[in-house]
C-alpha cells in the first residue's frame, strides 16, 4: 500500500463517525478491523479511523441498540466480533444519513451560493 | 450484555492478529508487522479504558466526581475554620436535639410492648366525667358481671394495688406498693418470670396459701437481683407470703409497684365489702381478646354489657357521675398522657431545627458571595451548573456529616435529659435507646440540610445581566444575595419569637402556681406518712397509737403542735374520700341532688396546726369520741352556699348513704381549702374527728424552727411507740407543692431551654447577616462619611437594619405562632395561646438581644475610614 502524505488526510468531522460505521454495515456483519478498513478504503484512503475512537464507538452503538456484536471466526482463524445492524440501526442510519444531506445542502448554500441558486 | 475485561482482550487480540495477516499478506516480515500493528493501535489500555467507559453508567462517572469533589470542600472548608465549627456546631445542635427526642417519641409512642401479643392485650376503665374522675376503676360485683357476660375477651386479669407495711429479707420494716391479681393476671399481661414462677389459677381464692411475685426494679435495685429470695417468707401487714418469682422487665402499669401478690395475702381483698358492695371500686382490669375478635367487636360488646349492667343497678350509677366505660389496648392507654407532651417537644425540636438550618444556610450563602470569583472562573473554564452545584453539594455534605455526627454523639446525653422528663408522663420513655433507626433520621436529616444548603447560593449564569464578574478580590452583595440573607434571618427570629413565647407562658404558669395562695401555712409543716401499721389495721388500735404519737411527738422541743389526719394536700389520692350529705334546714331545688362534699377525717388541732383559720364555732376537742355526740366541722364554701348568712353551727348534717341515724352537729366553720388543687377552688368539705372515724395515717407536725431538723427524732418516736411502724415521706407542705409541680416545672423549663437555644442561633444570625452587609458595604460608607454623614447617623442606620429584622421577624413569628396554636388545639385540645405579657417579653428579649448584636457590626461601621474605603475598589 502506498504511503498517503499526512495532508491529504482528512479529519473526521464530529460526529459523523457513527454514521460511517452505520453506513459500512449495510451490507451485511463485519468485525472492527473490516469496519475500519472498510471506512478507509471506500473514502478513498482519505479517512482513517483510529482503533482508539472505532472501538468506543462500536461499543456505544451496541448500547444504544443499533448494533448487535456476535462472536465469530475470521480469516485470521482467530475469534473475532462481528457487528451487525440492528432493524433499530437501520432506522437510525436513514435518520442520520437525511440529516446528513441536509447539513450538506444547507453548507453548500452557503459556501458555493451561486451554484446552489440555479 | 456488558463486555468483561476478558472479552475486550480477546476483541483487540482479534483485531491485531487481523491486521498483521493483511501485513504478512501484503509481503512485510512477520515481526516488523507485529510491530507496525501494535504502532498503529496505538495505547491499547487506553482504548480498553475507553471502552469500559462507553459501558459505565453516568451515576458512576458522577460518584467520582463527587468523591473529587469531597477532598476539595474538606480541604477548602479546613482553611474557614470559623465558619465549618459555627456550622458544625449548631448542626449537630438541631440534629442532636431531634434525635434525642424522636428516640424518646418512638420508645413511648411506637416501640412494642414486652408483654406477649400486645395488639390483643386491652385495659377497660370505667370514668365518670360528671365528678371528674378519670378513672373510676371497678368493684368487683363489676368484674364479675363483665367476666360472665363478655365473650369478645377470653381472659380477665384484675389488679388493684394496696399498701403493705413489708417485713422481710433482713431489712427494715417499709411501706411497699403491692398489687394484688388474680391467678389470671400474668396469663393475660402476657409476661414471663425472670426467675422462679408467676401467679396461676391455683394461687386464686381464699383457700391459697400467701404467694408474691416480686418486681424486676424492686428486685434488682433494692435486693440487688439476689437470687436466694425465691423460697424466703415475707411479711406483708398481718399476712405472710412466700416469695416464688421475680416478674421479667415490662411496664409496670397501672401503678408501679415493688411486689405482686395473690389475694390471700390482702383481708381486705376477702372481705365483705370488696366482694359484695358494688360500689367499692378500686380494681384496674384488663384482658385479652378472644381468639377471632377485634377490638371494636370487643368495645361495641362492652359497650352494650355496661349498659345493662348500669340499668340492672342504678343506685351504683348515679346520673350526674355520668359513668362510661372505655376500652383501649394497653399500649395506646400507656401512650397517651405522653403523646401531647411529646409532640410539642418533637415541634419545639423541628423549629429549632429550622433555624439551625436558616442559620447554618446564611452563613453559607455569605460564603458563597465570597467564592462567587470562584465559581465564575469555574464556569468560565467549562464547568457546567450541575458540576457547579456538585461543588457547592459536596461542601455542604461535608458540613452536614460533620453536624450529623457530633449531633448524634450529643443525641445521647441530651435523650437521658429528655427520657427522665417523659418518664413523667410515660414510663416508658426510659426504655429510650439512641439506635440505628436515630442513626438514620441523622443522617436523613443532614442530608435533607446538605441539599437545602447546596441550592441556597446562587449560580453563575451568562443569562443574568449584571451576573457575576471575574474580576476576584472585592466582594460585592448583590441585592438578591441580601435579601435572601435577611429572610433567612428572618425567619429564625420568628421561630425563636413562638418558642420564647411558648416558654414564656410555661414559666408565667408555673409561677402564677407557685404564687397561688393555698390557704395552708405551707412552710412550717412537715406531712409524714404513717400507714397502718403492721400490728395492727384501723380501729382502737390506731387511734390510741395515733393519740400517743400526738401526744409524744408535742413534747418533742421545736414542736409547736401535731395533729393527724388521712390526706396530705396534693400528694394523696383523694378521690374515694367524697359523700353525698343532707343538711337539716337545706332543701335541694327541684331537679337537683344533694351535694356531694369531700370528708376528711382529722384530729383536734388540726387546723391550728395547718395554719386554718376557724371563722365560727369551735375546733374538734379530745372529748369528741366514739361514744359522745357525733360532730362535725365544715367549710365556709359549705356553709355559705347551703345556710342564710353563712349559719352553719348547730344545724346537722347526715351521709345520705347512712340515713338520718347517723347525724352529726356542726360544731365549727373553717375557711376553704382545697388539698385536691395547686390553685385553690372553692371546695365543700366536711370534717369528723378521726375519734369518731376510726381512721388516721398521716401526722402534722409544725415546727419553730427547720421543720426537716425534726424528722429523725419524729420517726424515733414513733418506732418507740410500736418498732414495726413505717414511717415515709417526711415532706414540708410547700415541698409537696413543688413536687406536685414538678411536671410544669420541667415543662418550662425544658421550653425555656429550647428558646435559649433558638435565641443564641437566631442572635448570632442576625450579628452575622449584619457584619456580611457592612463589610461589603465600606465603599457605600465611605461615600457617605465623605458627603457629610457622621458616624453616630451610619451606626443607627445599621442598628435600624437590625431592628427591622427583628421586628419583621416578631411579626412573622407571632402570625405563626397564632396559626400554630389554632391547629395545634384543634389536635390536641389543650394549646392555649399565650397572654400578653409572655408575648411582650418575648418580643422585648429578642429586639434587645438584636440591638446588642447589632451594635458590634454597627460600630464598625462608624469607624469606616474614608480614604480607606474610597480606594479599596
Amino acid at each position: 500500500m502506498t504511503k498517503i502524505p499526512n495532508d491529504r488526510r482528512l479529519d473526521l468531522l464530529q460526529g459523523t463517525l457513527d454514521m460511517l460505521i452505520l453506513r459500512t454495515l449495510q451490507w451485511g456483519p463485519r468485525h472492527g478491523h473490516g469496519i475500519g478498513q472498510a471506512i478507509r478504503a471506500q473514502s478513498d484512503d482519505l479517512l482513517r479511523v483510529e482503533t482508539g475512537s472505532l472501538y468506543p464507538a462500536l461499543h456505544r452503538l451496541v448500547r444504544r441498540g443499533w448494533l448487535k456484536a456476535e462472536w465469530g471466526i475470521s480469516e485470521a482463524n482467530q475469534r473475532a466480533k462481528y457487528y451487525r445492524l440492528t432493524a433499530a440501526g437501520k432506522a437510525q442510519l436513514a435518520r442520520e444519513r437525511d440529516r446528513w444531506s441536509q447539513l450538506v445542502h444547507a453548507i453548500g448554500l452557503i459556501m458555493n451560493p451561486e451554484t446552489s441558486k440555479e | 450484555m456488558k463486555p468483561d475485561l476478558n472479552e475486550l482482550d480477546e476483541e483487540i487480540r482479534g483485531h491485531m492478529a487481523l491486521s498483521i495477516k493483511e501485513r504478512v499478506e501484503r509481503g512485510e516480515d512477520p515481526e516488523a508487522a507485529r510491530l507496525a500493528a501494535l504502532k498503529e493501535f496505538g495505547n491499547v489500555l487506553l482504548t480498553r479504558d475507553s471502552i469500559r467507559r462507553v459501558w459505565r453508567h453516568r451515576l458512576l462517572d458522577q460518584a467520582e466526581a463527587l468523591a473529587r469533589d469531597l477532598r476539595f470542600a474538606l480541604r477548602s472548608l479546613l482553611r474557614a475554620k470559623g465558619l465549618t465549627i459555627s456550622v458544625v456546631v449548631t448542626l449537630a445542635l438541631g440534629i442532636g436535639a431531634n434525635a434525642a427526642i424522636f428516640s424518646v417519641v418512638r420508645s413511648v409512642l411506637l416501640s412494642p410492648l414486652a408483654n406477649r401479643d400486645a395488639d390483643r392485650l386491652i385495659y377497660i376503665r370505667q370514668t365518670a366525667q360528671g365528678i371528674g374522675t378519670e378513672n373510676l376503676t371497678f368493684s368487683m360485683p363489676e368484674i364479675a358481671d363483665l367476666k360472665s357476660r363478655v365473650t369478645t375477651i377470653a381472659a380477665f386479669g384484675d389488679f388493684s394495688t394496696v399498701d403493705f407495711t413489708f417485713i422481710g429479707f433482713g431489712r427494715d420494716p417499709r411501706l411497699v406498693k403491692a398489687g394484688v391479681v388474680n391467678g389470671s393476671f400474668f396469663e393475660v399481661m402476657g409476661l414471663r418470670p425472670a426467675l422462679g414462677r408467676l401467679l396461676n389459677a391455683a394461687d386464686d381464692g381464699p383457700g391459697a396459701a400467701g404467694v408474691a411475685v416480686l418486681t424486676h426494679r424492686f428486685w434488682t435495685t433494692t435486693l440487688q437481683s439476689d437470687p436466694t429470695v425465691i423460697g424466703k417468707t415475707i411479711r406483708l401487714g398481718p399476712s405472710a407470703a412466700t416469695v416464688v418469682g421475680v416478674l421479667e422487665p415490662s411496664v409496670p402499669y397501672p401503678e408501679e409497684t415493688q411486689i405482686i401478690a395473690n389475694v390471700v395475702t390482702s383481708p381486705h381483698h376477702l372481705g365483705a365489702t370488696m366482694v359484695t358492695d358494688r360500689r367499692h371500686r378500686m380494681t384496674e382490669l384488663f384482658g385479652r381478646l378472644a381468639p377471632g375478635a377485634t377490638l371494636e367487636a370487643a368495645r361495641a360488646e362492652f359497650q352494650s354489657v355496661h349498659a345493662s349492667i348500669m340499668r340492672e343497678h342504678p343506685e351504683a350509677y348515679s346520673a350526674r357521675a355520668q359513668v362510661q366505660l372505655r376500652v383501649t389496648t394497653l399500649r395506646d392507654q400507656l401512650a397517651s398522657p405522653a403523646r401531647t407532651i411529646l409532640l410539642l417537644l418533637l415541634a419545639a425540636a423541628a423549629v429549632v431545627f429550622v433555624i439551625a438550618c436558616s442559620n447554618v444556610a446564611n452563613l453559607i450563602l455569605a460564603r458563597s458571595v465570597r467564592r462567587e470569583a470562584e465559581l465564575a472562573l469555574r464556569a468560565a473554564l467549562g464547568a457546567g451548573r450541575g458540576a457547579l452545584r456538585r461543588t457547592l453539594l459536596a461542601e455542604s455534605l461535608v458540613l452536614c456529616a460533620a453536624g450529623a455526627m457530633l449531633g448524634l454523639i450529643l443525641a445521647k446525653p441530651l435523650m437521658t435529659v429528655v427520657a427522665r422528663y417523659a418518664a413523667r408522663f410515660s414510663v416508658r420513655a426510659l426504655e429510650a435507646t439512641v439506635d440505628a433507626g436515630v442513626l438514620w433520621l441523622g443522617i436523613g436529616l443532614a442530608v435533607v440540610a446538605a441539599v437545602l444548603l447546596a441550592y441556597v447560593p446562587r449560580l453563575p449564569s451568562s443569562d443574568r445581566p449584571g451576573g457575576l464578574g471575574l474580576s476576584g478580590g472585592s466582594v460585592r452583595m448583590t441585592p438578591g444575595t441580601s435579601r435572601r440573607l435577611r429572610i433567612f434571618a428572618t425567619i429564625q427570629i420568628a421561630c425563636s419569637f413562638v418558642l420564647l413565647a411558648g416558654a414564656g407562658m410555661l414559666v408565667a404558669t408555673l409561677t402564677a402556681l407557685q404564687t397561688a395562695n393555698t390557704g395552708y401555712d405551707m412552710r412550717q409543716v412537715l406531712a409524714i406518712d404513717v400507714p397502718p401499721s403492721a400490728s395492727g389495721v384501723g380501729g382502737a388500735a390506731t387511734l390510741n397509737f395515733f393519740q400517743e404519737a400526738t401526744r409524744r411527738i408535742g413534747e418533742l422541743p421545736g414542736v409547736q403542735g401535731v395533729a393527724a389526719g388521712m390526706i396530705v394536700p396534693w400528694r394523696d389520692p383523694s378521690a374515694g374520700f367524697k359523700s353525698q350529705y343532707a343538711f337539716e334546714g337545706y332543701q335541694p331545688a327541684d331537679g337537683e341532688e344533694n351535694p356531694t362534699c369531700r370528708f376528711r377525717p382529722v384530729s383536734p388541732g388540726f387546723f391550728a396546726v395547718l395554719g386554718v383559720p376557724i371563722l365560727a364555732g369551735r375546733d374538734f376537742t379530745d372529748g369528741d369520741r366514739s361514744g359522745g355526740e357525733l360532730v362535725a366541722v365544715v367549710s365556709q364554701s359549705v356553709a355559705q352556699r347551703l345556710f342564710a348568712n353563712g349559719d352553719a353551727v348547730n344545724r346537722h348534717l347526715w351521709r345520705t348513704s347512712r340515713g338520718r341515724g347517723d347525724s352529726r352537729r356542726i360544731v365549727g366553720v373553717v375557711a376553704d381549702v382545697d388539698d385536691e388543687n395547686i390553685v385553690q377552688r372553692p371546695s365543700m368539705a366536711v370534717y369528723q374527728p378521726i375519734q369518731q372515724m376510726g381512721l388516721a395515717s398521716r401526722l402534722f407536725v409544725r415546727a419553730a424552727g427547720d421543720p426537716y431538723a425534726l424528722g429523725p427524732s419524729v420517726t424515733r418516736v414513733i418506732r418507740e411507740i410500736s418498732a414495726d411502724q413505717a414511717v415515709e415521706r417526711p415532706t414540708t407542705l410547700e415541698d409537696v407543692r413543688a413536687q406536685v409541680l414538678t411536671p410544669e416545672r420541667l415543662n418550662a423549663f425544658v421550653f425555656s431551654a429550647f428558646g435559649g437555644i433558638a435565641l443564641l442561633i437566631a442572635v448570632v444570625g442576625v450579628a452575622g447577616v449584619l457584619a456580611f452587609s457592612v463589610s461589603t458595604r465600606t465603599r457605600e460608607f465611605g461615600i457617605r462619611l465623605a458627603l457629610g454623614a457622621t458616624p453616630s447617623q451610619l451606626l443607627t442606620r445599621v442598628l435600624k437594619e437590625g431592628v427591622v429584622i427583628v421586628t419583621a421577624g416578631i411579626t412573622a413569628g407571632a402570625l405563626f405562632g397564632y396559626v400554630l396554636a389554632r391547629v395545634a388545639s384543634t389536635y390536641l385540645g389543650t394549646a392555649r395561646l399565650p397572654g400578653a405579657l409572655p408575648a411582650f417579653g418575648a418580643a422585648a428579649v429578642l429586639i434587645g438581644a438584636a440591638v446588642i448584636a447589632s451594635l458590634i457590626p454597627a460600630s464598625r461601621a462608624s469607624r469606616v475610614n474614608v480614604l480607606r474605603a474610597l480606594r479599596s475598589e
